[in-house]
């Protein structure tokens, strides 16, 4: 018993760490590709900072969205049996590992995350009936992937708006983006902090619970990143009167930090996609009686994820960020600064209300934003129909290919 | 389709254009400059009776005109319904067939004045020269409009930016006004000397000025659109 135990982890771990590496492969340098595209930072670069931040963000923050692929879409409760449970979780898995590589393979612009939802939804159904679906949860998901796409939009819009206002429309625009570009940074530096506090366990490992003190020490740090990437940037100087071209050196400078923002808060949400199933096996197999859905997700799954992004990142998104990065290159780094801050900073909220959305649709919708702002020479809107096919798409399909192989699988076992 | 498969999910990578259609506008109003700046040099030699090599010219524009014909297709071709520009497609699409108007009328004019060498009048001559600078004139200033734009788009449509093509723009209106009015001098000089000249003559020189000016006529009703373009 023990042995077959052991191989049904082990298996399910190597499932979960494949689609983990598919994420780091695809989605990762996907969302990298702005700052490579833009020139701010090299496909080496790219490939590092994908690996350390995804690593970081899916250990750090990783939990909570872990916790709801894990337990809040399908009710184990109603289900009850936990080895039909556990069948479900791996025919999940594998659904929506097969689907999304069939999707990379046709080149379909889908979501991991759509995936491993709808996976989740077509064994519950069969396994328990639509009863046992968590609807309401379901619904906010289905909302959540909506509206992030327009949360990156809108939040993407109103920085570059900041930096034509407030950097390009002054009369020394270089002096002004010395500012405005490290002030931006160390709001970066704050929300972060937030989320780490606010959402982990670093708050009480360090005693700090209260919440006024937490927005001091963010503040503070944020005033602090502040100085130091002005200070960082004190000698460039601009060479005319409307040298839009400095501007775009000194933002190169501090898209290698919204980049860092992008992977961290990437790791933050994705890394559930394949550590969730994961998740839920492991307390189904080690708990006694029944499934608690409470249970802590332990933080070496977390780091099993983010372990599989980066080497997903390291050992294929090169080529993707590098092909991209090449399609790409009209972005500059004022309007990539804007489509990574964006992106990233509706990514990580979305992480800390543990809901889990397709970050490469959220780049696209801020991409749109800075083009809303006229920001773009021109951007093609075919993809958002595309974007609503794959919705579409997607969910059913992967509740079919999931139903199907749990089917399978409960005759087998 | 006969697209590459990289077997990526990349949907950002749908969303952008290899080329931003204001460079391509650009890249056909440099066509137009230096089919004009020739053009101008060798029409003052066909002014002064020297008609030596004008054949080669009308060969030389219509290359350009080919040229610039292929750079228009190109942007034409790319401006799907679906395209989300920060003016006006239509606005911008008018301003690109005035522009490519210009040349269609440089073309017009080569070729006519090559089937019938007409001979100026020495009194004349002064006259057309000058219209000829000032046309050339009129284009030129035009240039500065359009490639304005390209700092505007960078600027993000920034008021300084957009004074500064209205500025460009004004340039052009003042321009053009000088070369309509020295086409009137010019037509009034005709008309002063006609008892001397072959009715035939004196045809073909005032449609002389009326094809030259046609191209200072195109250059402001690029920079008309390009004002209505960037209007808020």
């Amino acid at each position: 018993m023990d042995i077959i135990l052991v191989a049904v982890l082990g298996g399910v771990g190597a499932l979960g760490f494949y689609m983990a590496w598919n994420i780091g492969a695809n989605d990762v340098a996907n969302s990298m590709a702005t700052a490579v595209g833009a020139r701010a930072i090299t496909f080496k670069q790219a490939v590092i900072i994908a690996g350390v931040l995804t690593f970081l963000g899916a250990v750090l923050v990783g939990s909570h969205v872990t916790e709801t692929i894990k337990g809040n879409i399908v009710n184990p409760n109603m289900i009850g049996d936990s080895h039909v449970l556990m069948l479900g979780f791996i025919a999940s898995l594998l659904a929506a590992s097969f689907f999304v590589t069939l999707a990379t393979w046709k080149e379909m612009p889908i979501s991991t995350t759509h995936s491993i939802i709808g996976a989740l939804v077509g064994f519950g159904i069969i396994a328990g009936g639509d009863a046992c679906i968590n609807w309401g949860k379901l619904l906010e998901i289905g909302a959540s992937w909506i509206l992030s796409p327009i949360f990156g939009c809108i939040l993407a819009f109103l920085v570059f708006k900041v930096i034509v206002k407030l950097i390009f429309s002054r009369k020394d625009p270089v002096e002004s983006a010395k500012i405005v570009g490290p002030a931006i940074i160390g709001i970066t530096i704050c929300l972060i902090i937030i989320s780490l506090f606010t959402n982990t366990n670093v708050g009480a490992i360090l005693g700090i619970t209260e919440m006024y003190l937490i927005g001091i020490i963010s503040a503070l740090a944020g005033i602090l990143v502040t100085f130091l990437s002005a200070i960082s940037l004190r000698k460039i100087q601009g060479r005319s009167f409307q040298d839009y071209d400095t501007v775009e050196l000194l933002f190169r400078k501090l898209q290698i930090g919204t980049s860092c923002f992008v992977a961290f808060s990437h790791g933050a949400n994705d890394v559930a996609n394949a550590i969730g199933p994961v998740a839920a096996v492991l307390a189904l197999s080690t708990g006694n009686d029944g499934f608690n859905a409470l249970q802590a997700v332990p933080p070496y799954l977390l780091a099993l994820g983010g372990l599989g992004i980066a080497l997903g990142a390291v050992t294929w998104g090169h080529r993707v960020m590098r092909t991209v990065g090449g399609r790409i290159t009209s972005l500059t780094n004022t309007r990539g600064f804007s489509v990574d801050f964006g992106a990233a900073t509706t990514v990580l909220l979305a992480s800390n209300l543990g809901l889990p959305i397709s970050t490469s649709h959220t780049v696209v919708g801020a991409v749109i934003g800075v083009g809303l702002a006229r920001g773009l020479a021109a951007i093609d809107l075919r993809v958002i129909k595309k974007i609503i096919y794959s919705w579409m798409l997607t969910v059913p399909l992967a509740a079919i290919f999931s139903a199907i192989i749990f089917i399978v699988l409960r005759m087998i076992l | 389709m006969n697209k590459t498969h990289d077997h990526f999910r990349v949907p950002l990578s749908d969303t952008y254009r290899r080329k931003s259609p204001f460079d391509l506008l650009v890249e056909h109003m440099g066509k137009i400059r230096e089919c004009i700046d020739l053009l101008t040099g060798e029409m003052i030699q066909y002014y002064k009776g020297d008609y030596k090599g004008f054949s080669e010219l009308a060969r030389k524009v219509s290359a350009f005109e080919h040229e610039a014909d292929i750079i228009k297709g190109n942007i034409r071709n790319h401006l799907p319904h679906s395209l989300l520009m920060p003016v006006d497609k239509g606005k911008f699409l008018w301003a690109l067939r005035e522009q490519d108007a210009i040349l269609d009328h440089a073309e017009n004019l080569v070729q006519m004045l090559d089937m019938r060498h007409t001979k100026i009048p020495k009194e004349l001559q002064g006259l057309f020269i000058e219209h000829m600078m000032l046309v050339a004139q009129t284009v030129k200033t035009m240039e500065d409009a359009v490639e304005n734009i390209k700092d505007l788009v960078e600027s993000g449509f920034i008021k300084k930016e957009r004074e500064e093509t209205k500025g460009f723009i004004h340039k052009v209106h003042e321009a053009e006004y000088k070369a309509d009015k020295k086409k009137y001098d010019m037509t009034k000089k005709i008309y002063q000397i006609e008892k001397k000249l072959m009715p035939m003559d004196e045809y073909h020189l005032l449609k002389i000025a009326d094809w030259v000016d046609d191209i200072a006529d195109h250059a402001e009703n690029v920079a008309d659109w390009l004002r209505s373009m960037i209007a808020r």
